[in-house]
């Protein structure tokens, strides 16, 4: 396999596993309106655990320590880590969600993500501290008798067909009654409650739905990466998933496609592999930085509603209600710009 | 689950069909009161809203009329006193509860949910939503579409009936201020409520849809449901409401019809010169 084609399933498998995060980021800011600036903690939730639990026992001198280390098989390790990165937003939803709204649960999120990321940065033994996991096992790659080299693009597939599956997961949700009223607790929380919707609870399955596609995400990321530490999900990562969702269009799963492959692939994942310019080590990462920074900036201020925005869900009527609508003699005359002044 | 008759319409204000009235108390407070630091919002308002009619909830500014209905509606949570809806102590159900048993509000300065469409807006408030469990999503899906089909065509009854069906495929935050007034209600009458509270529906609407919005307020009472409404525009009142409560000063000043409101010197002084024959306040 040419380098080239290798760096492409690479890069697919980017795309596939960003999808995934800014789809469950996009149900929770997008729809629910929760501004989850600890998104990027559930990510490592997910991929931590998923790599404990399919790595075998630590062993001595192998320089690792960390919990679980059961070798359970692909995918029991990687739905455990999304229910795992569940059950951490359970609690953090039973402890703020009751008390805090928008700005000041935003506030209170990213201070959680720093304190995860110092625990598990220094607490060793939970999973390795900084150094984190590595020689997690590739799935299914003793079994196939796959190498490095056809093992990409296998797990690219296998990740596409989970990406297909958690779309239509997805898709189910934000066109029920379920996400419209998601999208009423976004936009007024009291006027949802006066209607008789329970904020709280819609929000925390929200979160919880969530939170799981980000532990599926972060799984898949060990998996394919075969390592994990701290660097790989430094806080500020978290505004990396906002902004694809946010240049691709909030509360629109088909524009997150398209933010996933501009701002986490094209700007993050593609520069990694351009080499260095001599005598400047990292500038071009940097340079990607300043210009997802700009890029933001330009469809905040050009396209403030994303690539492709927010779908407009039509009444769409039986043909029947239709006929007898337009033929009906009771109703009100329809309101004129005078009327409504 | 008891089915709250939909409403017809009524020919006009002053006409409809006959109205079988009650004493009995829908909504009620007891000694309620609320601070906010050293201000008394509401200083001891105890009043009963009588089932099956409209109640005009009046009073100048500042006398704690829209703290009042926060209360009622269960938005705030009064300092001390009691709240009740029928026989029952509400005092400490949140909103979605009380909604739950048909007590739904709108609010003074409209609030549609403005990145669903109008249709939406009425769609989100049906009672019954069997998609919103993700067991019914994923497992029974033909309930789902059953239940959606039927709220679906309610929705667009009620949207004919305030004539906002032509405008039912429009972002909500794109109508009108007086479209979000009749959006508004349009709504709270999708969520078939038994008792209604309309804070201060006519506020900001020209002559010509305070009428329209009369009339259905009126469609409503005729449909069994009982209205409390705060309101400035005393002509109004005396047209739709068959009981006005008046508060000042957070305390309730006095009860009764319109007709013997206006001869009460205490409710005259309490709108600073006793302009009663009109809008008191701007």
């Amino acid at each position: 396999m040419s380098p080239l084609v290798y760096y492409l399933f690479t890069l697919a498998f980017f795309v596939f596993a960003y999808c995934i995060l800014g789809w469950g980021l996009n149900l929770q800011f997008g729809e629910g309106g929760i501004l989850n600036f600890a998104y990027i903690g559930f990510v490592a939730i997910g991929a931590y655990v998923t790599g404990a639990l399919s790595l075998g026992k630590p062993q001595a001198g192998s320089g690792q320590t960390y919990i679980f280390g059961l070798s359970l098989p692909f995918p029991i390790g990687l739905i455990l880590g999304g229910l795992a990165a569940c059950v951490f937003a359970l609690l953090v939803a039973v402890l703020t969600f009751r008390r805090l709204r928008t700005d000041y649960l935003a506030m209170v999120l990213i201070s959680l993500s720093l304190v995860l990321y110092d625990v598990i940065n220094n607490f060793v033994p939970l999973f390795n501290g900084a150094d984190g996991l590595t020689n997690v096992p590739e799935p299914f790659a003793d079994t196939l008798g796959l190498d490095p080299n056809t093992f990409v693009p296998f797990f690219a597939g296998v990740t596409l067909v989970i990406a297909l599956i958690m779309w239509w997961l997805m898709s189910r949700i934000t066109r029920s009654p379920l996400g419209r009223t998601l999208r009423a607790t976004r936009d007024d929380p009291e006027a949802a409650s006066a209607l008789g919707k329970n904020v709280f609870r819609y929000q925390l399955t929200a979160m919880l739905i969530g939170s799981f596609y980000a532990g599926i995400g972060g799984g898949l990321i060990i998996e394919f990466a075969g390592a994990f530490n701290t660097s790989a999900w430094l806080p500020g990562e978290t505004f990396l998933i906002f902004a694809a969702v946010i240049v691709g269009g909030v509360g629109n799963n088909k524009g997150m496609i398209l933010g996933a492959l501009i701002v986490p692939v094209l700007f993050t994942q593609l520069p990694k592999f351009i080499p260095d310019i001599p005598g400047h080590p990292g500038l071009i990462l940097n340079i990607a930085a300043m210009a997802i920074g700009v890029l933001l900036m330009f469809v905040l201020w050009f396209r403030p509603q994303g690539v492709i925005p927010e779908k407009k869900r039509f009444s769409r009527l039986p043909a029947v209600l239709v006929g007898r609508r337009s033929g009906s003699t009771q109703q009100s005359a329809p309101l004129s710009t005078e009327d409504t002044l | 689950m008891t089915e709250t008759p939909r409403p017809t319409p009524a020919p006009s204000l002053t006409g409809g069909p006959a109205i079988v009235e009650t004493d009995r108390s829908a909504l009620a407070c007891v000694d309620i009161h609320k601070s906010f630091g050293g201000a008394k919002a509401v200083d001891g308002a105890s009043f009963a809203v009588p089932e099956g009619k409209i109640t005009a909830l009046i009073g100048p500014n500042g006398a704690g009329k829209t703290t009042v209905v926060n209360i009622l509606s269960g938005a705030m949570t009064s300092d001390s006193g009691v709240v009740t809806i029928g026989d029952q102590d509400v005092t400490r159900l949140p909103s979605y509860k009380r909604a739950r048993l048909g007590l739904i509000r709108t609010f003074q300065l409209s609030r549609e949910l403005g990145g669903l469409t109008v249709f939406e807006n009425l769609l989100v408030a049906a009672k019954v939503q069997a998609g919103e469990s993700l067991t019914n999503i994923y497992f029974r899906p033909g309930l789902v579409k059953r239940v959606e089909a039927e709220n679906r065509e309610r929705a667009a009854e009620i949207l004919e009936q305030y004539g906002l069906y032509e405008l039912r495929d429009n972002w909500a935050r794109e109508l009108s201020g007086g479209q979000k007034r009749l959006l508004e209600i349009a709504r709270a009458v999708m969520a078939e409520p038994q008792l209604l509270l309309l804070d201060e529906p006519m506020a900001g609407v020209n002559p010509v849809l305070i009428d329209r919005i009369g009339e259905h307020i009126f469609d409503l009472k005729t449909a069994g449901v009982t209205v409390l409404m705060v309101e400035h525009n005393l002509n109004v009142v005396e047209k739709i409401c068959d009981h006005v409560i008046v508060l000042a000063e957070g305390r309730t000043l006095a009860t009764g019809q319109m007709s013997e409101l206006r001869d009460n010197k205490d409710v005259v002084r309490a709108y600073l010169g006793g302009v009663l024959d009109g809008r008191v306040d701007s």
